[in-house]
Formats: C-alpha cells, sequence, structure tokens
C-alpha cells in the first residue's frame, strides 16, 4: 500500500492555507527590494547571441542555477552544493505531495515511491544536514579572515538554526510515521532512526513515562499513544518552519538564493569589467535639459545590474582574498566597497551623496582594475565597474585625484602621454634603427607602440625586438611618424572625456591612413581598440603581439632555437583574465624555453600593480610589485616572461628588492634572442 | 573683489633635453603649447580665493589667438572670462604694458596675480615691470595669501626660508609653486561651461620695448660623462657625490 498523505494529521490541509500568507510576505519582501533596485538607471544592452531579452540563458544555467563559480573553492563549495541542492530537491518533493493532496498524482506509489519520495529525499536531507554542519563547524572554528573583514555579516546562526530545525523536525516526522506504520523501503534515515532511537519503544507500546524519562526524549507523552502527538507536533514544526524559511528569504541574506541566478543571469558573460564608452553629446547640446550624472555619486547613479549586485552579495569575502589592493595592506576591499553599498541601500539611503566618502577615495583610487575579484565572485558581481563609477565621479565631476596620478594625467591631456618627466623623446626607442612608417594602401599593419613603450627606457627594447621580429617574418608592417598613445590610462583613471578625445583622435588618424589591422605590444592598447574603440566607430583586426607572434611561429615564418631555460609566464590582467589570452603566450615561451608556473595564474593570476593608473601611485603598505616578483622567483625560474609593457616595468621594479641580476623579459625579447640568422 | 590671474601660454617645458631643438632661436614649433607651470599655481591660487571670499576672477593673457583652447582650461577651473590681447612680442616691457591696458580695461581689479616666472624666457621680471606701471605695490614668491581685516596676510616662500607679511590696498603678487596649489583637473562640466563662457580679444597698443637686444641664443648640450664613485661606505659616498654635483653646478 501507498503511503497516505497527511497521514495522523487533522486538518493537514491547513498547512498549504498558511502556505499563503507566508508566501504573500515573501513576495511582499521582494517586491520591496524590487521597489529598491530599480530606482536605479535602466540600461540598454546590445543584442547578443543567446540572449533572450536582458538575460543570458547560458549564465543564467551555468553560473546562476548550477553555481559553478561556488565550486572553485571545492570544500565549501560542496558543503553548499549539498545544502542548497538538497533544500531544492526537498521542495520539490513537498510540491509532489501538495500536487496529490490536491490532485492525487500518484507519487505514493510504487518505485518513484521508493526511489525519489523515500531514498532521493532522504539522501537530500541528509545532504543539506551534512552541508549545514559543515558551514557551522568552519564558522565556529575555522573561520577564514575573508568571512570576518572588514565586516562579518549578522543572520548566519538563526539560518543555521532555521534550516537545522527543518531538516531534523523532518527527519523524526518521517522516523515517527515509519515507527508507527514499519519500514517504509528507500528511506534509509527515517527507518534508521525508527528502529534506533527511543521512537522504536515507542512504536512497540513499550514506552512508558519512566523509559522516557531516561532517555534524551522531552516528557512530552504520557502513555503509549504518545508518539502520535510527538508526530503531529514534528509534522506540524516541520511544516510551519519550512513556510517561516520561505517568508524569512528576502528579509534576510537568504536573499542570494532568488537573486544570485538572476544577477547571474544579467551578467554579460565578456570578461572584465566591460566600462564601454560614454556619450558627451548632451554636454555639448545648448538645448539640453538634462545632462546624466558622470559616474556615480548616489546610489541612483548605478544601473538596476548594480544594485542587484549590492543585494546579492554574500559577504563571503572571496574578492577581498585576492584583491591585491587588500592583501597588500591599502584601504580597499572589494567586499568593503560592496558592503557600504549594500548597506546604503538596505537603509535606504539612495540620494545620499557621502556614499564615495564611506568608500573613500584612497579605496577607490587604490583598485588596479585587475578583475581578479569578478573572478572570484560566486554570483557574478562586477566590482571593478562600481569602484571605477566611483572613480569616474571623483574625477570628472570633482576633480579629485592622487597626487602623483593626477600628474600623469595632466601630462596625458597636454601631451598626449601620461609620463611626466620622461627622459625619452618619440623617436628614442627607434635610434639607429629603420623601422618603416605606415603609409596609406602600402602597408598591411600598423605596429602600434603605445605610450609606455616609446617613453619608458626598459620598455623600449619590447618595440625594438618586436621590429626585429617582424623583419624577420617579412611582415608588412608600420609605425606611426608621432607616438601617441590609446587614452587608456584616462579611462583607467576615471576620466572617460580625456579617453574619448584621444581616441577619436586616433581614429581619425587611422581613417586618413586606412589603418584596418593593428598589432598591439601592450595588453591596455589591446583592450581599448577591441573593447572601446569599436564602440567609437573604430573598428580594427587587433592582434596583441604575444599572439602575432604565436602565428608567425606557426605559419613558419620563425625560425627560432629552443633554449634550457626556464621561463615563469606572468599573465597581464588585460590579456588573461580580461580578454581570455593565455595559451598563445604560453605556446610561445614553451617553444623557447621550459614553461614554469607560478602558484596563481591564469585566470587567477596576481597583478604586478600597475593597473588602473597605480603604476603612478605612491603605495601605502607592501608594494604589490614585490608581493608578485617574490612569488615569480620562488619558482626558482631562470627568467620571468610577460607580455605587458606594464607588468615589465612593474616586475623590473619589483625583482630591485631581491636581486641584481635582470629578471624580467617581454615574450618579444625572448623570442628575438632564439630567432635563429637565416 | 576682482581678481585677476596673468597666464601665458608656452611651448611644452618638459622636452627631454635630448629632443629640445630651436627654431628662430626659439622652442620648435613642434612642440604642444600648454600654460605656464607657475602660471597654473597662479590661477589654482586665485580660484581658491574666489571660492573662500566670493570674488570674480578673470584671466589675462597676451599672445597669440591660437592659444584660445589652451587658455579655455583656465577658464574650467574656474574663472568667468578671458581677455587674450593679442602679440607676439617677447620684451617684457611690451607684455607688461599691454597686460596694464587690459587691467585698466577690466576697471576694479583689486588683485593680481602671476605666475612666479613664464616656463618659456624663465625670467620673472614682466609681474614687477606691470607693478611698476600700474603703481602697485609687487610681492614676489607669495605662496599663501588670506584676506584679514580688510588687508592681505601674505606668505612668502623662498629657496632659504618664509616670511609673513601684512599688506594693505591693490598689489600684484608673484605665486610659487607649494603642494596646496597644485593646478585641479577641471571637472568635465566645467570644460564645457568653458566653452561657452566670454572671451573678449584686445589688440594690442604700441609701446616702448626695453633696449636689449638679443645676439645669440644657446642651449645646453647633452653630454654623457660616466664616472664611478668607490661605495664602501654609503653615506660618504652620498656626500661625494653631493659635493661633486654642486661643484659642477648641477645643484
Ligand atoms: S579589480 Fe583588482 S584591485 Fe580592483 S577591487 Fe578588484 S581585485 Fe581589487
Ligand atoms: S562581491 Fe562576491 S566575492 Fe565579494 S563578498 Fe560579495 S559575493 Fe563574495
Amino acid at each position: 500500500m501507498g503511503r497516505i498523505p497527511y497521514w495522523n494529521i487533522s486538518y493537514g490541509i491547513l498547512i498549504d492555507a498558511f502556505a499563503i500568507p507566508f508566501v504573500a510576505l515573501f513576495v511582499y519582501g521582494m517586491y520591496r527590494w524590487w521597489k529598491l533596485i530599480r530606482q536605479g538607471r535602466a540600461r540598454i544592452r546590445p543584442d547578443f547571441p543567446g540572449k533572450l531579452g536582458p538575460i543570458y540563458l547560458r549564465a543564467l544555467f551555468t553560473k546562476g542555477i548550477l553555481g559553478t563559480k561556488i565550486y572553485k573553492k571545492p570544500y565549501t563549495g560542496i558543503a553548499h552544493g549539498c545544502l542548497f541542492w538538497g533544500m531544492v530537491l526537498l521542495f520539490i518533493g513537498t510540491a509532489l505531495v501538495f500536487l496529490n493532496v490536491l490532485f492525487g498524482v500518484p507519487v505514493f506509489n510504487g518505485i518513484f515511491n521508493r526511489w525519489f519520495m523515500s531514498f532521493t529525499l532522504d539522501l537530500a536531507g541528509l545532504a543539506a544536514l551534512g552541508g549545514l554542519l559543515f558551514l557551522l563547524i568552519r564558522r565556529g572554528f575555522f573561520s577564514p579572515e575573508r568571512l570576518t573583514v572588514p565586516k562579518e555579516r549578522n543572520g548566519f546562526i538563526s539560518i543555521v538554526i532555521l534550516l537545522g530545525l527543518i531538516l531534523v523536525t523532518g527527519f523524526l516526522a518521517e522516523a515517527a510515521r515509519i515507527a508507527y506504520n514499519g519500514t517504509d523501503p528507500g528511506a534509509f534515515v527515517g527507518n534508521w532512526l525508527a528502529q534506533n532511537t527511543p521512537l522504536a519503544h515507542l512504536a512497540a507500546g513499550s514506552i512508558t513515562p519512566d523509559v522516557i524519562a531516561g532517555t534524551w526524549f522531552p516528557p512530552l507523552f504520557g502513555d503509549t499513544q504518545g508518539w502520535l502527538v510527538f508526530h503531529q507536533y514534528m509534522w506540524w514544526m516541520h511544516g510551519l518552519l519550512a513556510l517561516a524559511f520561505i517568508a524569512y528569504i528576502p528579509y534576510s541574506p537568504l536573499v542570494h538564493v532568488v537573486l544570485a541566478p538572476v544577477n547571474a543571469a544579467l551578467a554579460d558573460p565578456l570578461p572584465g569589467p566591460k566600462m564601454g564608452v560614454m556619450d558627451f553629446s548632451s554636454f555639448e547640446d545648448e538645448e539640453a535639459e538634462d545632462t546624466p550624472p558622470l559616474g556615480a555619486a548616489k546610489l541612483t547613479d548605478f544601473t538596476y545590474k548594480r544594485l542587484i549586485d549590492y543585494t546579492t552579495c554574500l559577504w563571503c569575502g572571496r574578492c577581498h582574498e585576492v584583491c591585491p589592493a587588500a592583501q597588500t595592506g591599502k584601504t580597499l576591499s572589494p567586499k568593503g566597497v560592496m558592503v557600504t553599498l549594500a548597506e546604503y541601500l538596505q537603509q535606504g539611503k539612495l540620494e545620499d551623496e557621502s556614499l564615495v566618502d564611506a568608500v573613500s577615495s584612497d579605496a577607490v583610487f587604490s583598485c588596479t582594475t585587475c578583475a581578479a575579484c569578478m573572478e572570484a565572485c560566486p554570483v557574478c558581481i562586477n566590482q571593478p565597474k562600481t569602484i571605477m563609477k566611483l572613480r569616474q565621479h571623483l574625477i570628472m565631476e570633482r576633480s579629485e585625484i592622487p597626487e602623483l596620478m593626477g600628474k600623469a594625467h595632466s601630462s596625458l591631456e597636454l601631451r598626449q602621454h601620461p609620463f611626466f618627466g620622461t627622459g625619452a623623446g618619440q623617436k628614442d626607442w627607434r635610434k639607429d634603427l629603420e623601422v618603416p612608417i605606415f603609409e596609406a594602401g602600402k602597408t598591411e599593419y600598423l605596429l602600434w607602440i603605445g605610450c609606455s613603450v616609446t617613453y619608458e627606457e626598459r620598455a623600449q627594447k619590447i618595440a625594438r625586438e618586436m621590429v626585429n621580429i617582424l623583419d624577420h617574418a617579412g611582415v608588412s608592417y608600420g609605425i606611426l611618424e608621432e607616438a601617441r598613445c590609446t587614452g587608456d590610462p584616462a579611462k583607467q583613471m576615471g576620466n572617460e572625456f580625456l579617453f574619448n578625445e584621444l581616441a577619436e583622435q586616433n581614429i581619425e588618424e587611422f581613417s586618413e591612413l586606412g589603418v584596418k589591422k593593428i598589432i598591439t605590444l601592450c595588453p591596455h592598447c589591446y583592450n581599448s581598440f577591441v573593447r572601446h574603440y569599436s564602440k567609437l566607430g573604430g573598428v580594427y583586426e587587433v592582434t596583441p603581439h604575444s599572439v602575432f607572434i604565436k602565428v608567425l611561429m606557426e605559419s613558419g615564418k620563425l625560425n627560432l632555437t629552443k633554449s634550457t631555460k626556464t621561463i615563469c609566464y606572468h599573465d597581464p590582467c588585460y590579456l588573461g583574465r580580461r580578454n581570455n589570452i593565455l595559451d598563445e603566450p604560453r605556446e610561445v615561451v614553451s617553444s623557447i624555453g621550459e614553461l614554469v608556473e607560478m602558484p596563481r595564474n591564469r585566470r587567477e593570476s596576481f597583478c604586478c600593480g600597475g593597473g588602473g593608473g597605480n603604476y603612478w601611485a605612491e603605495e601605502e603598505g607592501t608594494r604589490i610589485n614585490q608581493v608578485r616578483t617574490r612569488e615569480a622567483l620562488d619558482t626558482n625560474a631562470d627568467v620571468i616572461a610577460t607580455a605587458c609593457p606594464f607588468c615589465l616595468l612593474m616586475i623590473t621594479d619589483g625583482s630591485k628588492k631581491f636581486t641584481e641580476e635582470q629578471k624580467a623579459f617581454d615574450i618579444a625579447e625572448l623570442v628575438s634572442m632564439q630567432l635563429k640568422d637565416d | 573683489m576682482h581678481i585677476a590671474v596673468l597666464a601665458k601660454v608656452v611651448p611644452d617645458y618638459e622636452v627631454p633635453a635630448g629632443d629640445f631643438e630651436l627654431s628662430d632661436n626659439r622652442a620648435h614649433s613642434r612642440y604642444t603649447r600648454m600654460m605656464g607651470l607657475y602660471d597654473e599655481n597662479a590661477i589654482e591660487t586665485g580660484v581658491q580665493l574666489k571660492e573662500k571670499y566670493s570674488a570674480s576672477l578673470t584671466i589675462i593673457s597676451y599672445g597669440a589667438e591660437d592659444d584660445i583652447p589652451v587658455l579655455r582650461k583656465a577658464i574650467a577651473m574656474g574663472a568667468e572670462k578671458l581677455v587674450l590681447v593679442t602679440g607676439q612680442s617677447d620684451d617684457a616691457s611690451v607684455i607688461a604694458a599691454n597686460l596694464k591696458m587690459a587691467i585698466d580695461n577690466l576697471g576694479d581689479v583689486d588683485l593680481i596675480l602671476a605666475g612666479q616666472q613664464s616656463a618659456d624666457m624663465d625670467r620673472g621680471v614682466v609681474h614687477g615691470t606691470l607693478a611698476e606701471m600700474l603703481g602697485l605695490t609687487f610681492i614676489p614668491q607669495v605662496s599663501k595669501i588670506e584676506s584679514e581685516n580688510g588687508g592681505w596676510k601674505i606668505s612668502q616662500l623662498t629657496e632659504t626660508g618664509s616670511r609673513d607679511l601684512q599688506f594693505n590696498g591693490k598689489g600684484v603678487f608673484s605665486i610659487t609653486s607649494i603642494p596646496e596649489n597644485v593646478p585641479r583637473i577641471p571637472a568635465v562640466r566645467a570644460i564645457f561651461a568653458a566653452k561657452k563662457k566670454p572671451v573678449e580679444k584686445v589688440a594690442e597698443v604700441e609701446s616702448n620695448a626695453m633696449g636689449i637686444e638679443e645676439v645669440s641664443v644657446e642651449i645646453p648640450t647633452m653630454d654623457s660623462v660616466c664616472e664611478f664613485l668607490p661605495v664602501e661606505d654609503v653615506g660618504e659616498t652620498v656626500k661625494t657625490l653631493l659635493t661633486k654635483l654642486r661643484e659642477e653646478r648641477y645643484l
């Protein structure tokens, strides 16, 4: 005979009726969030394959529903997975019971009853309980620092107690039912409890008040029918607590259960913060009544997506743990930023312009825009975009910028390059070298030199060696007569206006010259061309030099010898994490020596400290470049290779603390050294 | 209160020595033009005074019309208008006479600020000459200005130390560079607003040049000489290095 739903429960249907106010509370709570979130700014998104309106379907399924990013930390990931999926299965089981009661859906018969309603649901409950216990023990005894700095979230214990009670009462109600009705095949937890606890005595009718007094059972049952009352107690407690849990979701940190999939579904899967470009036309327009805010001074200046970010944040601190600024004693903690904004949102301070000061401008300018935080975040939050929006406000509306960065900014504004006080002239890098100038209609590739390679002596070698490689391979290339900057440093410092000005000048020159294909030496230039110039009308085929070298190697145009050197490759953030170019530089390195990896590599690579305009920063605390260089030197590799002039300069500087040897080289320098004479 | 700041547009003053060249005895025209280094400090000081004492602020420049886009930056920093006397003279007396004409035209100027010295000629004489012509007091190398009891409390900062002064009436101050007057980056809205603010162009007036004739102009040549100093004791080596740099007049 199948199981009888609501067995031993009079008016069991009431639990379904009670569900209505609890669900209404849930809906109301979510509506309150929605009301807050919709005070942000809507945004228009370009179409993207695999999108349904604003929803990225693949991301919804993988990062949102499956929660794939949470498993990057395997233990906590599995614990969360057990808890979440256990609860999901139990919820499905409960919904099936409901369908059985209302519509007679036959869920309590045959194989389905045994293997799903009994076995699977017991397993789900056990997994959820196990996950919960793991999280409780870890929080209680081995709490990682990331959970507590700069702030710990309240509410964990009440959630654990609530979930624990739901699971335990569920099992006890099941065990009491089994103890009376006999073994339920498949319900292995309920069967075990029924046979190995005082419930067995209850069922056998052998229990007396004396027996009960000698056990851990509450002295609830004065007669042999006590088990019936016990079952009823457990059943109602279980049901009501489960409903309370649902109602509690929007009013507690549990809100992430609903919002994490939403956030993942709305997050553009292109890597990096995706800053886009700003349109300043309304500022020129004399008729325009309203001009948009430049950056963000208050919560309502952010988009819906950002406000969902702050609501979804788990305060888990995974971002804090990987942030180069936070890990080297700077004021910035990406978790701290999210927490501050979440608190403002929760307190309804949507128009409060003290927000930037609450985050602090020191913190805002310490961000290297490396995007390690985004990579680590299990719920697809875009922390750097928030930080950059605050930075845009500081510089474009309030004219605030740290002094050294301000000097670089002024130089960029005045001289179109940020290297103030440079001792290098425009043409110094190509002294005694024959370098062709790009000729309209004749030259195929524009070799884009960029500002750091032009004006920083150590980086000049990159261009010289790349010229050697291109000559060796017989590539049709040319450079611009005048050295230029893409404007990326302005963008990173938060001045989108200056970036647009510089980019538009370059686009105009490229159009005059008919430039179609570009080789870049700097990942920041590459990122600007592919991500931002295209939005300003400059669409080119752009190849970073590391990829171009790999293509030349594959087509047999480079005759290389392999050395016995061990080479440790440092991933530049703007090439690796931000543009997914991870394999090509490694293939190049492997063809000229033996590739060695640092513990933090590929998408988990640690920044050199030079991004976000912080090449021009007076760092507080430990220097980021020294931390990264130490990590590279600890591999005992003969040389450190990279594919970014800023990384090269930062690591070269960082290594001075540890060795007098020149350890850091650009990939082009290393390849050029291994070129065989034909 | 009406404050006028004198600003000069000059060729890039940070061109690396190895890349610097002359044409017609002046910096080559290929170099980017920008506001003088100390002039920006003077503008920043003017803007701060304007904000503090609700003054009005005018920028006055002597130079070419092509310099207007550069001078708009000064307006974006916080000035209300720009007066440009169009002219090409390098003569301190001619420039001062033309600036005087612009100041006289404004009529109600209480305070005239100028950068300590221009970034191209490096003379530091125009403001003194102007003060003489206007019959006003000239105070050089001013780092701080505060209004006090209807007059001015002024700090003067020189290489050898600082002095606090008190002064009543109208005056011409040359402004030196201190951390507090690092020029601000104009806010983007201010840049757009500056495009709409008035620019008054005034033709230069004839005046007598100083009795000086420029015979020739030379710029330092780059010379690389390498000398190794022993480093048994770093402190001693640094002392030796300092002495040598002083002897060679690099410091
Ligand atoms: S982008 Fe990098 S530096 Fe900025 S907050 Fe994230 S991890 Fe920290
Ligand atoms: S932003 Fe993401 S990684 Fe950082 S604390 Fe919030 S949920 Fe965790």
